[in-house]
């Protein structure tokens, strides 16, 4: 398929046959997504339905046994001639990957860097910039998460909720197009918990392209401008927020909603 | 009196061939252990196969063993080195190899999510190493490398079979030729403040590195 046709499509990641086993037990089968720019894609499914495994995924922490991933146009992995799932070399690799910005369950944040060095660590170090560079940049991400004055302190020092707010700013930091969280909130009392989804609910007004597995509800209803409901390492519905919840199509989704709400 | 201050002298002496062994050793065995500790961990089969292997032997035969070998077999091969030298070569293969293995436990005890982490910051495996694994497992493993630096000033004291005159040959000596236990005592207090020295460093370091772990 032509880049430049992807690229029309507003495709941001383009997934298509997406499977992976692991030890024999296939956790992804045959999944198709398009994350289109500027769209927050909520990921929602019971636990194990392989949610969390696309996510990783789509960010090669996880290798795929066959399928394609293009990101922006530029093709991550593809199948080759006997259907086995072929990375692009890893210099061209990397640079696809560096469109991707993650954001984890337990954050993993650097706990011997202050929260402004875990924000420089990777523009210093992978991009090679200078201190003077990027501190700006740092200072203002901090600012917009609240954490201004936070800055020079160890991760161990804050809340859960403040050490996630951190970390999507650190996420930032490289200036990724398109944000992965990966049950963001899990690890989170419900107080703090509010505080995270403020902040990716700001990312979301200003149109960052976001794909967010989680169980919040109310987060997906409000936030998202598609859920994708997984189940048994398949994707069993996709829809706007407005018909997944009040007129949801399948069994199964009916089922999940079911247990959730009440 | 003068016959303290006479055996102090020579003592001192002996006590610079010590601490020149010890420093040397410290200097050249911490870096080793660190690259046999990587290699180890490496995803290179036979690499890893050669570091265990090394590690065994080490582990596994005694210090004074291993100074003998240097000492004695090594020239039968037409390897000829100086005593220092000599001393030197056993102690850093020997200390490098328990280094390598509180390196390794070190680098293993750091969550898989800090890999994760700098992998999705771009990070190479090298650069995550150096910057965010390394760092962590140093503060990490100050305990037990504490231990080991304290056991070898200790073990310096091996190099006796090797007619190297360091602190307790000379100490032997001089009991032996006069009959005085004094050097005996002068050396126990020798080590004894080595070792205080030690504990009070590293016990710096420890609280240095404590600022980050909660």
């Amino acid at each position: 398929m032509p880049n430049t046709l992807i690229e029309d499509n507003g495709a941001m990641v383009q997934v298509t046959g997406l499977t992976k086993q692991f030890g024999g037990l296939t956790v992804l089968d045959g999944i198709d997504i398009t994350i289109r720019r500027g769209e927050v894609v909520a990921v929602l499914g019971p636990s194990g339905s392989g949610k969390s495994t696309l996510l990783r995924c789509m960010n090669r922490l996880e290798e795929i046994d066959s399928g394609s991933i293009v990101v922006g146009g530029e093709t991550l992995v593809e199948n080759d001639e006997t259907g086995k799932a072929r990375y692009a070399v890893p210099a061209r690799a990397g640079k696809i990957l560096a469109r991707m910005g993650m954001v984890f369950q337990q954050f993993n944040l650097f706990p011997h860097m202050s929260v402004i060095e875990n924000l420089m660590a990777a523009p210093k170090i992978v991009k090679g910039q200078t201190d003077e560079e990027i501190r700006p940049a740092a200072e203002e991400l901090l600012r917009k998460v609240g954490l201004f004055d936070k800055r020079d302190v160890y991760p161990y020092r804050l809340s859960g909720g403040q050490q996630q707010r951190v970390a999507i700013a650190r996420a930032l930091a490289m200036r990724p197009e398109i944000l992965l969280f990966d049950e963001p909130t899990s690890a989170l009392d419900p107080e703090l918990t509010v505080e995270v989804l403020r902040t990716i609910r700001q990312l979301a007004e200003e149109k960052m392209t976001m794909v967010v597995v989680t169980h919040e509800m109310s987060f997906a209803r409000d936030v998202a401008s598609r859920i994708v409901f997984m189940d048994a390492g398949r994707i069993i519905e996709e829809n706007t927020p407005q018909e997944f919840f009040l007129n949801p199509q399948e069994e199964r989704t009916r089922c999940f909603l079911r247990n959730m709400l009440d | 009196m003068e016959q303290i201050l006479h055996t102090s002298a020579l003592m001192l002496e002996g006590s610079k061939i010590t601490l020149q062994i010890f420093f040397l050793t410290l200097v050249m065995a911490l870096p080793l252990g660190l690259i046999v500790a990587m290699a180890r961990l490496s995803g290179l089969g036979p690499l890893r196969w050669a570091m265990e292997f090394y590690i065994w032997i080490m582990r596994g035969t005694p210090l004074m063993l291993q100074l003998l070998f240097v000492y004695f077999a090594l020239p039968m091969v037409g390897i000829r080195l100086n005593d220092l030298a000599s001393a030197l070569l056993a102690f850093t293969l020997n200390y490098a190899a328990y280094f390598a293995e509180i390196f390794r436990a070190g680098i293993q005890s750091i969550p898989r999510g800090q890999y994760e982490a700098s992998k999705t910051l771009g990070f190479t495996y090298g650069q995550t190493m150096r910057h965010i694994i390394v760092p962590q497992m140093i503060a990490r493993v100050l305990p037990p490398v504490s231990n080991e630096t304290i056991n070898l000033v200790k073990d310096t004291s091996l190099i006796y079979i090797l007619a190297m005159n360091d602190l307790l040959r000379v100490a032997r000596t001089i009991v032996q030729r006069e009959f005085d236990m004094t050097p005996f005592f002068i050396a126990a207090v020798f080590y004894l403040v080595m070792t205080f020295i030690l504990t009070w460093g590293f016990k710096k370091l420890e609280a240095h590195y404590a600022k980050y772990i909660d």
